[in-house]
């Protein structure tokens, strides 16, 4: 395992494999992370004020669309830029 | 041919993480007949998915009784959580009227899921994209229908492609999306949502538990063993977090088709 | 025999319009990435047959972005205020 470790690292300047399914993998951490901090903030706020609850959820959607427009984004990189 | 040699089919001296040839299973029976070519490991799990809810909803429902007990009670919480979660917030008053589909959906589901984690099963039937289309593709047609029928032809596609409030122009360069979105995209997420998560799913599990037999019992090394029993432990988490998900997911895929189906009979939302 | 009843509903808050608030914000949630996507499908689409077309290269990721920004707006319009 060791010298499989050295082999990688030695071949530093040459990155092979399906890296578009790698990029989309690191772009969709963000907009995970965002995804999550929308609802669950959202729900706490509901929770908080449930007199508000038309103007949180509209407002949750707003903001979910935007976020998951990144992770689509990241998704469609690959096919844009070969 | 015991399972964990399947996985792990690197023959050399290196470890192979398992790849997309987990998926593919000949026929059962390999120097059967050719009439039974069909008969695969997930035809074979569709088949007992579709037997066990028979059972089921014939021994929960077929002799109901005043006070229920054995199968009838764990058919009736099913039943009530299928309605009460799914049909009656999604469909509305009548969503009663829609609960023979909508429970079978969902236990049909569940079953071809949880076959992933079942000893000797071990294949979410639904991790191949097939099964998950035609699903879709019967949810699909059956809200065309409906919307034509309680829409009208004309109404249907006015009502999905023309919202109102826009300026006259913007309409020519915003039908194109709706159209597009509704009727090509909707059945195709419906379904790859469902198939990408059992998917995904089974693949963990597999490299996990290929990485703990590696380690563990093929080529057990001082440093190996340290991720040997990470793996091990991994495998354990993960199969208690894919029974999670394929729960979710049966919940999930019946949620959105009976979210169409509402979709269809009440225009407005 | 009616009134006691009509005034019994004004108090009590509708069961209906809540059960269907919530169904609109679920069809909500689930339609946007696929509102998202098919923008993106349909204008990069056209941007790449322009490219193709016209041999530039530069029209397909422009189309995608603007795609991007119609169903962005299409869905503020939707499900916005």
């Amino acid at each position: 395992m060791l010298a499989e470790a050295v082999n990688v690292l030695a071949s530093a300047d040459k990155v092979t494999g399906s890296l578009g399914s790698v990029a989309y993998g690191l772009a969709a951490i963000g907009p995970g992370i965002g995804v999550g901090i929308i609802f669950g903030q959202g729900v706490q706020a509901i929770a908080r004020q449930p007199e508000l609850t038309n103007v949180i959820r509209q407002n949750m959607l707003l903001g979910f669309a935007l976020t998951e427009a990144l992770a689509l984004i990241g998704f469609v990189v690959p096919f844009v830029h070969k | 041919m015991s399972a964990p040699h399947l996985l792990a089919s690197g023959s050399g001296d290196e470890f192979e993480a398992p790849g997309l040839h987990i998926f593919d299973w000949g026929p059962l029976i390999p120097s059967g007949p050719a009439w039974l070519d069909w008969l695969t490991k997930p035809t074979l799990i569709v088949i007992l998915a579709g037997l066990l809810i028979t059972v089921f909803a014939w021994r929960a429902f077929g002799n109901p009784k005043l006070v229920p007990k054995g199968v009838q009670n764990v058919g009736e919480v099913g039943y009530l959580f299928v309605r009460d979660q799914v049909a009656r917030p999604m469909i509305g008053k009548d969503g009663d009227k829609w609960m023979p589909f909508l429970f079978s959906t969902f236990f049909f589901v569940l079953f071809m899921n949880l076959a992933g984690v079942v000893p000797v099963l071990q294949l979410p039937a639904t991790s191949h994209i097939a099964i998950p289309i035609v699903l879709a593709i019967v949810v699909y047609l059956m809200m065309l229908f409906l919307s034509i029928k309680h829409q009208g032809l004309v109404g249907y596609f006015k009502n999905m492609m023309f919202p109102p409030g826009l300026p006259a122009p913007l309409y020519i360069i915003l039908a194109p999306i709706e159209l597009l979105s509704n009727i090509v995209l909707r059945p195709f997420t419906h379904a790859v949502r469902l198939f990408a998560n059992m998917f995904a799913g089974h693949l963990l599990i597999a490299f996990f538990s290929t990485v703990a037999w590696w380690f563990l019992a093929e080529k057990l090394t001082v440093l190996g063993a340290g991720v040997g029993v990470v793996g091990f432990l991994m495998t354990i988490i993960m199969t208690a977090f894919e029974i999670f998900v394929q729960s979710l997911q049966a919940f999930i895929f019946t949620l959105l088709a009976a979210s169409y189906i509402g979709g269809a009979l009440h225009p407005d939302h | 025999m009616v009134r006691p009843a009509k005034s019994e509903e004004e108090h009590r808050p509708d069961p209906g319009s809540e059960d269907s608030d919530h169904r609109g914000f679920a069809n909500a949630a689930w339609a946007i990435p696929s509102y998202i996507l098919s923008g993106m499908a349909v204008y990069g689409g056209l941007g790449k047959l322009l490219d193709h077309w016209l041999g530039t290269s530069a029209l397909f990721p422009i189309g995608i972005l603007v795609g991007l920004a119609l169903a962005i707006y299409l869905v503020f319009h939707r499900y916005g205020r």
